[in-house]
């Protein structure tokens, strides 16, 4: 019946920074911080967790001796969202 | 909603929410402000239109406003887009569809140029295959950021191009400025305006 909900992306700003990576080609860790309001340490974090577990793909460069974190989703992670989002309309409409 | 909670308290409905809201942020924003449609439009209405004028006087080198205002704006829209693409903190699919679309044009244009140039069409028929390509962009950027003004552009100046291609050589140049006022200036100047309401600059 209930499909289990996954752990790793049932969690409010590990859900955020997947939606945000769905819609886009890449986005820096500054993007990420603006558009989910978490703090610095909170997020780095929950990228942590996501790029272990194969979801995300994260870039460390430099632009003007600043280090530069670039955030991309993976296939895998695609997948996942994928899953999640239908394991939540299944709890929402449990008749279908 | 307390963030030590959010762990165990993450409801789906508040799930679904969050997934909105993120979408919602990162719709494709199209944050044009018309530069490059208005720096493009003005240098080739006024290059078009000065090589007909000295074309008529019979000046010898009539031709040369182009390759001037040419390397004059790629070079200022090389540093425009090298500043905008630093400035950028997320890089969408529409960025990337755009750059390449007006990439494939340039290398393009560059053929036509050379084609022309080699003598194996004429420089009035290049003006019209020109046309007809600067139409193919601007028709889908326009689609791209479902902008009806640059749909119109794109669509007016196929149908130049084909007027173009019956009408006696003369006219290829003063059917450039027009085409172009259409395509780009007018367009430029209504996404500059847009801009302007809506906060970004």
């Amino acid at each position: 019946m209930f499909k289990d909900l996954d752990p790793l992306l049932h969690n409010q700003l590990r859900l955020s920074i997947m939606s945000l990576l769905m819609n886009v080609e890449s986005a820096e860790f500054n993007f990420l911080l603006e558009q989910t309001k978490a703090t610095k340490g909170n997020i780095s974090v929950q990228i942590s967790k996501l790029k272990d577990s194969g979801y995300i793909e994260v870039k460390k460069t430099f632009r003007k001796n600043y280090p530069l974190t670039t955030c991309s989703i993976t296939q895998e992670g695609i997948q996942a969202f994928e899953n999640y989002v239908q394991a939540i309309a299944g709890y929402l409409n449990p008749d279908k | 909603m307390k963030t030590s909670t959010m762990e165990t308290k993450f409801t789906e409905q508040q799930s679904l929410q969050v997934i909105q809201e993120m979408i919602e942020n990162t719709k494709a924003k199209f944050r044009d402000n018309g530069f490059f449609y208005l720096l493009w439009g003005w240098l080739v209405l006024i290059a078009s239109l000065s090589q007909f004028t000295l074309m008529n006087i019979g000046f010898e080198y009539a031709w040369l406003p182009w390759p001037v205002m040419m390397m004059g704006g790629g070079i200022a829209s090389g540093i425009a887009g090298y500043r905008l693409g630093k400035e950028s903190k997320v890089k969408t699919f529409f960025d990337t569809a755009i750059l390449s679309l007006w990439l494939a044009f340039t290398i393009t244009l560059f053929i036509i140029l050379i084609a022309a140039g080699a003598g194996r069409i004429s420089w009035n028929m290049a003006n019209v295959l020109i046309i007809a390509l600067y139409g193919l962009a601007t028709y889908i950027s326009g689609s791209m950021m479902k902008f009806k003004p640059l749909i119109f552009g794109g669509i007016f100046s196929w149908m130049v191009a084909v007027v173009g291609l019956f009408l006696p050589p003369v006219y290829s140049l003063p059917l450039v400025s027009v085409s172009i006022i259409v395509a780009y200036l007018i367009p430029g100047y209504m996404l500059k305006s847009r801009a302007k309401t809506n906060g970004y600059v």
